[in-house]
This record gives structure tokens, sequence and C-alpha cells, in this order.
């Protein structure tokens, strides 16, 4: 592992009397892909929405390039590169794909000091993005909500491919993919993770996670319950930590 | 279908309230006597003035997927501010200012700031407390109604200072300045709402609340200034109202709050947010306005009004649920 991009130290939260997250602690360097593996109702997600800005932990410390980092909304994640894909997909259907893809970060010219939104140019960038990534969409003015959930799932992941950061966090991003965009969604993210972006992914297929992960952690019942190195475990290793018969196979914790 | 035929049909779709628009008004100058005159074309216009200006920061609201029901008594306490301020007769005070035109300004930004301060009130509470805004705004045209009787004491002011009064007067191709005032408002928002960051944050908003919060838009900020706006362009239909009565009476613009919420509706903005656009609520708004005027002309009982209004936003709605079946069979 290269320099840590992203520290945490101990990370708890709770709901009231229930913990969902009893201290968390990994690393995550430049350019290296983390799988994030767990049960249902481990807390991968809300480890995600922590990291993200969504939700506060109750305590714990997080370091991002070093220096202690929490951010409060999504948007102080992203001002530090924290790009999200969230599971239940976050796209305005009532709006078209470039609306979409711009979403708060919209290309603006000033006429007599008032922003005015550049259609053109973001269309054409929305058109470049899309085309590189083999993305077929008929209208780049269409709704979303007239969109397939392939099409849409396409459209948030060109989305992180494009706006890139520092770091990418994924939860389930494959849901609704096929098996020839799953591929190419796997391929996308190791692109990302050779421009020296660091990627953790959640996902339920250990296939997924064996293909495209450097480093599998998995976390049991709000902890750490496992972090290997990808070629240093198995599958059946793997599913072992989840379930929580053995510890074979697991690394140090933290 | 080929995409000439395509986009025609998408063309037609979106502006499908402008068509009505023409439709209707075609009927009527056929069938109507004395409908077919530039007079009374000006007067829908005209008569549109103020409810117009309404439906616009209704419209605002709505499509960032919230709800002011406060807009009608907002304008009542602006137009009550103005006429007690600046009437001679009734409970005015009858306040000069020197140069005469200084009333025209310091009027407008009274009843802006009155309207500004009340949707400030709102928007925190639905932003800050989370409380829902359909409670909220209602309970605001309760008690701001109820400010408006209490600061009148049930009584009216009239004339008002004719320096204002020179908007309801002096004309502009054949249009009073106060109609103007509710075109360039119309021009202004549209412009906003489909050009700039703002207006696409607005939308995007009412579409999907939770994503917009992801991508990092401060929803919390633009939901305010929405609630400001729709506020302070309600404090502007409200000077329009006094322009036009010549001062306030306590009951001014009562029932305003449900034809605006039909011209909106019919003009195409869905109540559940995110979709719509200004320029179809100025053709609901001039339709129900013509519709008004034909009733009026054919010398039907006022009464009957109300009735035609209802069925109308009835047919809006169920004109929505056709146009996006369709809608979804193109895609």
């Amino acid at each position: 592992m290269t320099e840590p991009l992203l520290v945490l130290e101990n990370v708890t939260k709770n709901y009231g009397a229930i913990q969902a997250l009893r201290g968390i602690s990994f690393s995550i360097g430049k350019g290296e892909v983390v799988a994030l593996l767990g049960d249902n109702g481990a807390g991968k997600s809300t480890l995600v929405k922590i990291i993200a800005g969504g939700l506060e932990p109750s305590s714990g410390r997080m370091l991002f390039e070093g220096k202690e980092f929490l951010a409060k909304t999504p948007a102080e994640a992203k001002a530090a590169g924290i790009e999200t894909v969230y599971q239940d997909l976050s796209l305005c259907t009532n709006v078209d794909v470039v609306a979409n893809f711009f979403m708060g970060r919209e290309i603006t010219r000033k006429v007599l000091g008032i922003p005015i939104l550049d259609e053109r140019a973001m269309e054409a960038v929305v058109g470049k993005a899309l085309a590189s990534a083999g993305t077929r969409i008929p209208s780049l003015r269409t709704n979303v909500e007239h969109l397939s959930g392939g099409q849409r799932q396409a459209i948030e992941l060109n989305r992180f491919v494009h706006w890139g950061g520092k770091l990418v966090l994924l939860d389930e991003p494959f849901a609704a993919l096929g098996v020839e965009q799953t591929r190419r969604g796997l391929e996308m993210i190791r692109q990302v993770a050779n421009q020296g972006i660091g990627v953790v992914i959640i996902t339920h297929i250990m296939q997924q996670a064996f293909q495209v992960a450097d480093r599998i952690v998995v976390i049991r019942q709000g902890v750490v319950a496992g972090d290997v190195a990808r070629n240093k475990t198995s599958p059946d290793a793997v599913i072992n930590m989840i379930t929580g018969e053995t510890l074979a196979g697991a690394g140090p914790a933290g | 279908m080929n995409p000439r035929s395509r986009k025609a049909l998408e063309f037609v779709l979106d502006n499908l309230v402008w068509f009505m628009l023409v439709f209707v008004l075609i009927v009527f100058s056929l069938f109507v006597p004395n409908y077919f005159q530039l007079g009374i074309f000006a007067n829908i216009i005209e008569a549109s003035s103020v409810l117009g200006v309404m439906s616009i920061g209704l419209s605002l609201v709505i499509i960032a997927g919230h709800m002011d029901l406060s807009v009608e008594s907002v304008a009542a306490l602006s137009a009550m501010t103005v006429g007690i301020l600046f009437c001679s007769s009734g409970i005015g005070m009858g306040i000069q200012l020197n140069p005469q035109w200084l009333m025209v300004p310091v009027s407008l930004l009274i009843a802006m700031a009155v309207g500004g301060i009340i949707g400030a009130f709102n928007g925190y509470l639905v932003v800050k407390v989370k409380m829902s805004a359909f409670i909220i705004t209602l309970a605001s045209y309760i008690w701001v109604r109820g400010l408006v009787l209490v600061i009148s004491g049930g009584r009216s002011a009239q004339d008002l200072a004719p320096a204002i009064r020179w908007f309801a007067i002096q004309r502009l191709a054949g249009l009073p300045l106060t109609a103007w005032i509710a075109v360039a408002c119309f021009v202004l928002f549209s412009l906003i709402m489909a050009k700039t960051p703002f207006g696409r944050h607005l939308i995007m908003i009412g579409g999907n609340e939770t994503a917009t919060f992801r991508a990092g838009i401060r929803v919390n900020r633009n939901l305010v200034i929405a609630f400001v706006l729709a506020g302070a362009i309600a404090g502007l239909a409200g000077w329009l109202l006094a322009i036009r009565t010549s001062g306030a009476t306590a009951n001014l613009g009562v029932g305003l709050l449900f034809n605006a919420f039909a011209a909106v509706v019919i003009g195409g903005v869905s109540l559940k947010g995110g979709v719509g656009t200004l320029p179809g609520v100025y053709a609901g708004v001039l339709l129900l306005s013509s519709i008004n005027t034909a009733i009026n002309l054919m010398g039907l009982p006022a009464n009957y009004t109300q009735v035609i209004h209802g069925l109308l936003v009835l047919a809006a709605v169920l004109l929505d649920a056709f146009k996006q079946t369709i809608r979804q069979r193109l895609a």
C-alpha cells in the first residue's frame, strides 16, 4: 500500500441504544481499490454515509490526506474530493441527462454578471464522457424518468468517473446493471484507480470483489472482522469472515 | 415514428396549455357576441395581472416540491400596509413624500419587504424545524389575514396617492402599466427558472431532494430563497391590487389563492414538485381570465364561474396524466 489517503480510527455510530458501528478502523491508499463486504445490516452503508458527509459519527476520527477530516454535509465531502455513488440512485428523474450529470456543478457563463447555464458546453462534455465509456443513450435531452435502470446507473457511474476527485465511494453500484455493463463498470473502476484515486466499493457479490479489489475489508456486526489483501485470501475464507464462523485468513484488524 | 413528427408532438405536449388558450379564444370569438375585440383581449391581460404575479411565487415554491398557501393573505397584508401609509381617506395616513414619484419605489419596497419577511418566516420553519410547508403556510394564511383585520380594524383605506395610482392609469400599447409589470415578471422569472443554476436547482430539488443534497447543492438555502421570493412576489401582487382598487379593504383578494392554484395546475405545474414552467402558468392565468370574460359577456350569473374553474382544474389534472402516458410511449 502506498501512502494512506483516508484513515478511519475507531469510528462508531449509535442510533439511541443501538450500535450500528462499534469501532471501525481501516485505511485506503491512493490508487487502491478496497472492497467492503459484509452481511445485510453489518453497517457498510452507514460507514459510507459517514465518510461521504451524510451522517456524523458518534465518536472516533478520520484522517484524509493526513489531516483530521469530518464532512458535515455532502458538499464538504465533495469539496475535499470525495465522490459517492449511492445504492438508491441519486438522480433527479424530472430533468434531462445533462442536468443530472452536472448536478450542482453547472457550467455557466456570465451575462451582465448573472450566471447563465451554458447548455451547449455541458451537452458536449456529457456526450464525450458517455461516448468514451461506451454508454449509449438515445438523447441527452430526454428526462431520466424515461430511461431504463441500467441507463440510469450508467449515468451515475460515468458521473463519478468524469469528476474523479481523490476518493470514490461506491455503494452497490452494479445492482441494476447487466453482465456486459457490469464488466465495463469494473473496468472503469480499475481505470479510475490507475489515476491514483482511492476506491471503496461495497458489494454483495464475491466474484466482483475478487475481480476488482486490491484489498478486502469485511465488516461484521459493526466491527472490522477481516482486512486482507486479495491475493492472500480466497472467497471461502471471506465468506467465513462475513458469517463469523472463523477468523481464519484474517489479517490484523485495523 | 420519425424524429420530426416526434419533435412536433413533444412541442405540442410541452406547450399544450397555450394551444388550449388559443383554442378557447377562437371558440369564444366565434360563439360569444362581442368577444372578438382588441379591448376585450387587453382586458383579459389586465384583469389577470394580480393573479398572474401571485401565481409566479406560488409556482416557484411548488416546483421546488413545497407549498405556499399564505400568498393570498400576504398580498392582502402588503396591500393594506401600502393603503394605510399612502391613502388619504378612510384609515389612510396620507403620507406624502417629496418628490411625489419617490412614493412609488418606497411603497413597492415596503410591500415586497412585508411579503419577504413572512416568506422568510415560512421558509425558516419549513427548512429548520422541518415542518410540513402545507401546515405552516396554512397557519400563515390564517394569521396574516388576521393581522390585516387587526391593523385595519376591519375598515378600509381609500384614495391612494395619485403618483402610485398612475401605474393603473398610464397605458402603453393599450395596456396599463400594471399589466406590463405582470408580463415583465413572467419574462424575468421564466428566464431565471430556465437559464440560471438557481432555477435549475429548484427544479431538481423538487424532483429529488435527497439527490440534490448528496450532490452538494445547498438545498436549505435555495428553499428559503424560494419562500422569500414567493412572499416578496405576493407582496408585489398586493401592491398591484392596492393600485387597482385605489386602496385596500380588510377582505381584499379573498379567494385569489384558489384561482392561483387553479392557474398553476392548469399551467402544467405538478403539485408533486419538479415539473412545470412559468410560461405555462401564464397561459393558465390567461385561460382562466378569458373564461371569466366570456362568462361576463354571455351574461351568465357569476356563480357559474366557480363551477367552471373547478371543472377546469379537474380537466387539467386528467390532461396531465394523459400527457404522461403519451410521453412514456415516446421515450
